[in-house]
């Protein structure tokens, strides 16, 4: 055997083995539906804070889900409400409501990589990630704050439109969740996510603190979820945007 | 050297001539910098608010000011050369806040808009906005300018006033913009609101303004233009934001033209101005000039040495004429701005006129370059001065027959063919050659029309004073050059004036007529306070609640609104036509009044207004094509009829179509009729307190709307006015200067008059006559040459223009005005050289003999 193809068989095995790996997590924190209470803290580049809660519903799982956040506190902005229709073959549909003007509105494509209401999350990323839409490869491991890990590049295929080239995923090998994905715009880091205090929750191993920062802007946002609860029984009718509207 | 010192010697001795000369240089140059700085100052201020805005935006989306419906924004996204589309409301809103007028309030979805436009230019690091989703979820968020906050002394958290479809509403700062790029648009007054909030806040339903479209890496604008036209068919326009300004220039062609021919006008009288004065000085030096050639001095000196001459007097005038002209455009240019306003409801930020070097350094060389053509033909005859004949006084002044015959000739010539080229056709170019042919047979005329004009005015002055008419006259007729350029210049002014004046006056007319018969209700409703702005729309159901009240008798709805026709936009009118057929019986000039009212009732055809037709060249029964959202309208032309309601023409459809075609019910113009012996008071009242709760509304009378439009009027052809005064300044000046030649060549005239006992009341009296006897012979050639100038400018309104065609009507009223303000500035203007004849010394006029 030639040494070229001894490499292509071993980079065909490592890229099988980055595969298994992310659908080995996905697996794992697969649940029929979720509801969560979440306290967002954004802190910009000079340390000032802003803070807001939101609930957070999610029907389906993995690449088929259909998810609403709605913002609680402050008043001002109590009501507002994110739809998000994850689709397996193609990037996800999501509107926006806002019940002081009755209006709800499409975010379009395109608009995916904008912030998320000031925070340092984008629209994009509050999308599943499901395991078919992206290509992956073992970079090797590494230790993240203490926790052994895999270290995986994944690249969007081609039906998935992202304003990332690019992540790097690292997976726990503990308990096959996050520990931390960085983003990449071409080659560079845009946005870094870290998930923390790993808990177990009805059997499924959940990061409770997603911190995601923001290297262009230099801030970060907090997201911690409270009252985390998995399979808990919902409609597929309170996912529409009838259901968006008449929520409030 | 020697000749410089001559120059400067004759300068001290006639500083008021050599300042008057340097003022007509100067007022030309004043003016043409002063128009052009404020025209470009306006264009400029569109320009920056449309770059500004547009952002990196590559193409626009756009179906005219009626907007379109939402769902057009997916058909555009789904574009797949399409890397961004944002959805776009501008209206400008009347803040409320002391000397700040208007706020141009740009809606934008403010979830994705960033694709296109940056807020925070100079940094990335600082929100602008404190909180993005507080400033989406409160409909009273709004982002303003760093400049307009600090204008205004707003921080975040600041509340303003804002005129709103539901009324006054106050808004709530809560993003500042930095300084650069969008914030500079519309002078600064900039705000940003988000856009579902904003078309609540217009009552504009479900519509957006337009698409601002940014294409995928490597499409071209051409490729891209392709793909959309294809994806959004032919009702849509899409071009990029540049284009904007050319509908812009093309709303303002007319008003442009104006402006330009104000400006060469005011340049045409400096050059009579500096040509008198230098014809003027050939006259008085020709003895200086005679000693000169007798000396030996070469004809190429004495040239030189006038020219040189004009042209300092060139750089003088120019010099302070383009620093007058900067200083006035700024204040031309916030007129230009209100005008604009008034007549086209487009709201425009003027603050600055820019100093352009360029310009200004051009204007003034045009200045320098005109003074030297002015000063050419005096500087030519005192090259060719007869030193022998140089030193017989008052014969330089006389018309030789060969000279004369020889400009019949070239008149005749001119005027020949200028009336072929009228009778040639419709080409424009050989139109405007024809009116500047005919100008110029007119001034070639001039000196021998004066001749024969002094010639008949001699014996009536003669019989009003004897002695001192006679010798009025006198000079006139022995000395005809010493007055032609004078009365060249009155001549012109003059006819200027007749021609604008005359088409006004028709315009007036016809809008009188135009008034008295389309706006004939008793009430206006509408959102708007000025009628002329169609900013805020209100739905169609305020008509109902009209209908029920008590003393309405019928209500008609009317929507309109620009919209692109082949790439110019027209004013589309849409209305109930069976209603309008029993109460606006419009004569068409075109088309039979039933038919044209039934078929575009029935929403098969359009009734298009004269200048619509006439621009495009469409005749009755030719069918246009109007771009809407669900694709073209075809309809052919029922009938055309005189409609003022906009320059580019107007289009009036039936409102089943409208809605029909635009998906839209909104109204702009609510008009009331009332049942006889209804009390308008009343109704008004009632109006007011049943349908204005919680909405932005004006209930206007009849006359109040009928005073609008003539105010409307008023301030179009406030040019005109300004014409006139430059006429009279110009007589005035052309007056002074060749009554104090006139003096000077007939001091010894004048010396030997007192000498043998005349009183110096009778030398006053010949000066005042003389004078007046110039103002007479301009004013009645001026009148001539205004009859044809007015034919032209009524043939340039229907032509070119307007596409109106108005009725000759000689401006009477205007003339009968013109001759006592030129005959008493006439008069004014021999004061002061009459009061020198008499003071000056008698042995110095009678040192000759």
């Amino acid at each position: 055997m030639s040494k070229a193809a001894t490499w292509l068989l071993a980079a065909s095995f490592f890229a099988q083995d980055a595969r298994q790996i992310v659908e080995e997590a996905q697996r794992r924190s697969r649940a029929d539906s979720e509801r969560y209470e979440g306290t967002l803290e954004v802190i910009d580049a000079r340390g000032r804070k802003s803070r807001k809660r939101w609930v957070y519903r999610r029907l389906g799982s993995h690449g088929d889900s259909k998810a609403i956040i709605r913002f609680t506190e402050p008043a001002e902005v109590r009501g507002v409400a994110l739809l998000i229709l994850n689709h397996p073959e193609r990037a996800s549909d999501q509107w926006m409501w806002t019940p002081a003007t009755q209006r709800e509105r499409r975010i379009a494509l395109q608009d995916r990589s904008t912030r998320f209401f000031g925070t340092d999350f984008s629209f994009e990323d509050l999308e599943e990630r499901d395991v078919n839409q992206y290509d992956y490869r073992l970079l090797g491991e590494e230790t993240i704050e203490g926790a052994a890990c895999w270290k995986i590049e994944s690249r969007p295929r081609k039906t998935r439109a992202s304003q990332y080239t690019h992540s790097i995923l690292w997976i726990r090998k503990e308990n096959y969740t996050f520990a931390r994905i960085e983003n990449y715009v071409r080659e560079e880091l845009v946005r870094r996510a870290n998930y923390r205090e790993v808990h177990n929750v009805q059997g499924i191993w959940t990061p409770r603190l997603i911190e995601m920062q923001d290297l262009r802007r230099n801030s970060r946002t907090i997201l911690r979820l409270e009252k985390l609860e998995y399979n808990v029984p919902m409609k597929e009718s309170d996912f529409t945007l009838q259901a968006l509207r008449r929520e409030f | 050297m020697l000749l410089a010192r001559l120059s400067w010697a004759y300068l001290k001795r006639h500083k008021l001539r050599w300042a008057l000369t340097v003022a007509g240089v100067a007022l030309g140059v004043a003016v043409l910098v002063a128009m052009r700085l404020a025209n470009r100052a306006v264009l400029a201020s569109f320009h920056r608010t449309v770059d500004g805005i547009a952002g990196r935006t590559e193409l626009q989306v756009h179906a005219g000011d009626l907007g379109f419906p939402e769902e057009v924004l997916e058909r555009v996204q789904a574009v797949p050369q399409v890397r961004a589309a944002a959805p776009v409301i501008e209206a400008a809103l009347d803040t409320g806040l002391p000397g700040q007028g208007y706020l141009l309030v740009i809606g934008v979805d403010m979830t994705g808009d960033r694709s296109l436009r940056d807020y925070d230019l100079e940094s990335g690091e600082e929100a602008i906005i404190e909180d993005p989703l507080v400033f989406l979820a409160q409909p009273d968020s709004i982002m303003v300018t760093r400049e307009f906050a600090q204008r205004n002394g707003l921080e975040i958290g600041s509340r303003i006033p804002l005129g709103t479809a539901q009324g006054t509403r106050w808004f709530t700062v809560r993003g500042i913009m930095r300084s650069g790029g969008l914030s500079q648009a519309f002078g600064g007054n900039l705000a940003v609101m988000d856009i579902y909030a904003l078309q609540y806040v217009l009552g504009r339903g479900r519509r957006f303004d337009r698409i601002d479209v940014a294409l995928q890496e490597g499409v071209s604008l051409a490729e891209g233009q392709r793909a959309l036209h294809e994806a959004l068919g032919p009702g849509f326009e899409v071009e990029p934001p540049a284009a904007r300004g050319r509908h812009f220039e093309a709303i303002l062609r007319s008003f442009s033209l104006t402006l330009n021919i104000t400006s060469l006008f005011a340049m045409l009288v400096g050059v009579f101005i500096i040509y008198n004065s230098f014809a003027i000085a050939v006259t008085q030096r020709r003895t200086e000039i005679g000693i000169l050639r007798a000396l030996g001095a070469t004809r190429g000196r004495i040239r030189a040495l006038f020219l040189g001459e004009a042209a300092v007097a060139g750089s003088l005038g120019s010099v302070a004429g383009a620093m007058a002209g900067w200083l006035m455009a700024r204040w031309i240019a916030g007129y230009v701005a209100r005008l604009l306003q008034e007549v086209y409801g487009v709201v425009q930020n003027v603050q600055t006129a820019p100093a352009e070097p360029g310009m200004l350094a051009a204007s003034a060389g045009l200045g320098v370059v005109v003074s030297l053509i002015a000063a050419w033909i005096p500087a030519a005859n005192a090259a060719r001065v007869d030193p022998v004949r140089a030193l017989q006084k008052g014969k330089y002044q006389v018309l030789s027959a060969g000279e004369t015959r020889a400009r019949w000739w070239l008149s005749a010539g001119a005027a020949a063919a200028a009336a072929i080229f009228l009778w040639l056709g419709q080409s424009l170019v050989l139109f405007y050659a024809g009116y500047i042919l005919a100008i110029l047979a007119a001034l070639l005329m001039t000196p021998a029309l004066a001749l024969w004009l002094a010639r008949a005015l001699r014996p009536v002055l003669a019989w009003l004073r004897p002695v001192e008419g006679a010798l009025a006259a006198d000079s006139l007729i022995q000395a005809p050059r010493r007055t032609s350029a004078t009365v060249a210049a009155l001549m012109l002014s003059l006819a200027m004036v007749i021609g604008f004046g005359g088409v006004a006056r028709s315009i007036y007319n016809s809008l009188v007529e135009w008034v008295n018969t389309t706006l004939n209700p008793d009430l206006f409703v509408t959102p708007n306070a000025e009628i002329a702005n169609r900013t805020y729309v209100m739905p169609g159901e305020v008509g109902s609640e009209i209908e029920r009240i008590p003393g309405v008798r019928q209500v008609q709805l009317v929507r309109s609104a620009r919209i692109p026709y082949r790439g110019t936009p027209v004013l589309l009118v849409s209305a109930e036509v069976s209603k309008l057929a029993e109460t606006v019986p419009r004569r068409p000039l075109e088309g039979d009044l039933d038919d044209m009212y039934r078929r575009t009732a029935a929403g098969q055809a359009t009734i298009v207004s004269e200048s619509f037709a006439r621009l495009r060249g469409l005749r009755l029964g030719d069918v246009v094509e109007l771009p809407t959202p669900q694709g073209l309208l075809r309809l052919p032309i029922a009938g055309i009829t005189r409609d003022y309601s906009d320059q580019q023409g107007t289009l009036l459809i039936d409102r089943s179509l409208y809605r029909q075609w635009w998906a839209d019910d909104s109204v702009n113009v609510i008009r009331v009729y009332l049942a006889p012996g209804a009390s308008a008071e009343e109704v008004k009242r009632q109006i007011l307190e049943r349908c204005a709760r919680g909405r932005r509304l004006f209930v206007l009378g009849n006359q109040e709307v009928r005073r609008y439009i003539f105010r409307l009027a008023d301030q179009w052809f406030s040019m005109t006015y300004n014409q006139i005064a430059v006429a009279i300044l110009v007589a005035v000046l052309g007056i002074v200067n060749t009554l104090t030649v006139s003096i000077t060549d007939r001091r010894r005239e004048l010396g030997i008059l007192q000498a043998v006992g005349g009183f110096k009341r009778q030398v006053r009296h010949t000066i005042w006559m003389e004078a007046v006897a110039i103002g007479v012979i301009g004013l009645v050639l001026g009148l001539g040459l205004g009859a044809i100038s007015l034919y032209y400018s009524l043939e340039m309104t229907r032509r070119d223009l307007a596409g109106l065609s108005l009725d000759y009507v000689f401006p009477l009223p205007l003339a009968a005005w013109l001759a006592p303000v030129i005959l008493g500035a006439a008069l004014a203007a021999s004061l002061w050289p009459a009061e020198t004849a008499v003071r000056g010394s008698l042995v110095e006029a009678l040192e000759y003999e």
